[in-house]
């Protein structure tokens, strides 16, 4: 009866950490996953850091520089590389326009600079916006979390918002679902860190997650669709609202149910 | 005169896009917002002067957060908070959390953002340090241990403990949701 082999041993602490953090060998890792199939805890437990470790990066980045302090600082370094230049040069050559090329050459790196930093930390953010999405999507999927609400009529679950989200949104008629989607419930939950509506579906056996936000008004309507780990994560827009989806169903049947969402936003 | 201008133009385009991660962690280590800015424009000093002994081929964010780190240990701020004890990777603490594993099995709902970061705020500095350069950074164990001059066991160590501890703290706000 004894079955200790090394994939029923429970994972330590560190293990368990290390795994998450993508530190372990490739065969470790494959110990560690052969382990999951059979211990729905331990499978449980790293599901559980995962979350923990994403939420802590989403909390943690929080202080944000402003365009003057990074002008400060450029000032600064540029004061600094020039006494250590004039320490280095004969003071006899030091001149004026000699200069202006030195101060241009700084400007134009300083311009390039805001311009990849902004750039990359767009592509930063949906990076890690994708996988908080993902995150919270495996979440509604482990069993035992059941949604706050759990109801198949619109009727139910809409008013249940009120007061909870600092927006409203319509949800089409049951009739007006494509065959084989259904509504099982909703969460109120934190994405990109607004409140947002998680609104539970099937399509045929296949669970989605949909994310619904409110949408700044500066911010430009995006509709696009990316795959990350076999799951499809769809974006939308309204007027007013940020819909995403994220299942492992085709894209195809989540972009109906998308559209469906969107058409039943612009009714009353 | 060019070649150091050409070292601090270098330095600037690998340097300057660091300064948004420099300046949180720094937010997080002095907890104001003056000395973060302080701290980072210091570090961005000593760093360009010690450009030349940097070498190419080493973790460049690493090797700027060290210098940030040993930057901050070295103020006022840091010689306060270097002063309070820190149960140094006591192995009974450990064991506590190997054998103590129900918070570890409870999914909860991170939907609120202050309540995590209260949580983070009252964590050990230096525990929230790993998990910081872990989490946000995105560092390697072997990067972290060159930042915090420590072996690579103890990074291991300190990031178990963290996120335990971490659970630990949010435990009472959430309750067993599951």
């Amino acid at each position: 009866m004894n079955q200790l082999t090394q994939s029923s041993e429970h994972l330590g602490p560190e293990r368990l950490n290390a795994f998450v953090d993508g530190e372990l060998s490739s065969a470790e890792r494959q110990g560690i996953e052969q382990h999951f199939a059979v211990c729905h805890a331990c499978a449980l437990r790293v599901l559980s850091v995962t979350q923990l470790k994403s939420a802590t990066a989403h909390a943690s980045r929080r202080f944000a520089t402003s365009p003057e302090a990074l002008a400060r600082l450029t000032a600064h370094l540029n004061s600094q590389s020039l006494a250590q230049a004039q320490i280095k040069r004969p003071t006899r050559l030091f001149s004026m326009p000699s200069l202006r090329p030195l101060v241009w050459t700084a400007l134009a790196a300083a311009v390039l600079l805001t311009v990849s930093v902004l750039g990359w930390r767009q592509l930063h953010q949906s990076n890690s916006l994708a996988a908080e999405l993902l995150d919270q999507h495996l979440a509604t999927l482990s069993s035992g979390v059941s949604p706050q609400v759990i109801s198949t009529d619109r009727h139910t679950v809409k008013p249940w918002f009120q007061g909870r989200l600092p927006f409203s949104f319509n949800l089409p008629d049951t009739s007006a679902l494509p065959e084989g989607i259904a509504l099982k419930g909703a969460n109120l939950t934190y994405l990109d860190g607004q409140p947002a509506a998680l609104l539970l579906f099937t399509i045929h056996k296949h669970e989605v997650s949909v994310f619904l936000t409110q949408r700044a008004a500066s911010s430009r309507p995006t509709a696009l669709s990316t795959t990350r780990a076999g799951f499809t994560i769809q974006t939308a827009a309204s007027p007013d609202l940020r819909i995403v989806a994220v299942s492992d169903v085709n894209p195809v049947e989540l972009n109906n149910l998308v559209t469906v969402l969107v058409t039943a936003q612009s009714h009353e | 005169m060019p070649s150091v201008i050409n070292r601090s133009a270098a330095f600037e385009r690998l340097a300057l896009p660091l300064f948004a991660s420099l300046y949180n962690h720094a937010r997080w280590l002095t907890r104001d917002e003056a000395e973060a800015e302080d701290l980072v424009q210091e570090t961005f000093t000593k760093a360009l002067r010690a450009f030349d002994s940097f070498q190419l081929d080493t973790n460049f964010k690493a090797w700027m957060f060290r210098i940030l780190r040993n930057t901050f240990l070295t103020s006022r701020t840091g010689i306060a908070a270097a002063q309070t004890v820190f149960l140094e990777d006591h192995p009974a603490a450990l064991d506590a959390a190997a054998t103590d594993l129900s918070p570890e099995d409870v999914l909860i709902h991170l939907d609120n953002q202050a309540v995590l970061q209260t949580a983070l705020e009252q964590l050990q500095p230096l525990l929230r340090e790993v998990l910081l350069l872990c989490d946000v950074e995105e560092m390697k164990y072997k990067e972290i241990a060159v930042i915090l001059d420590v072996p690579l066991g103890t990074v291991m160590s300190r990031i178990s403990r963290a996120r335990h501890t971490l659970r630990q703290l949010l435990q009472p706000q959430f309750g067993k949701i599951l």
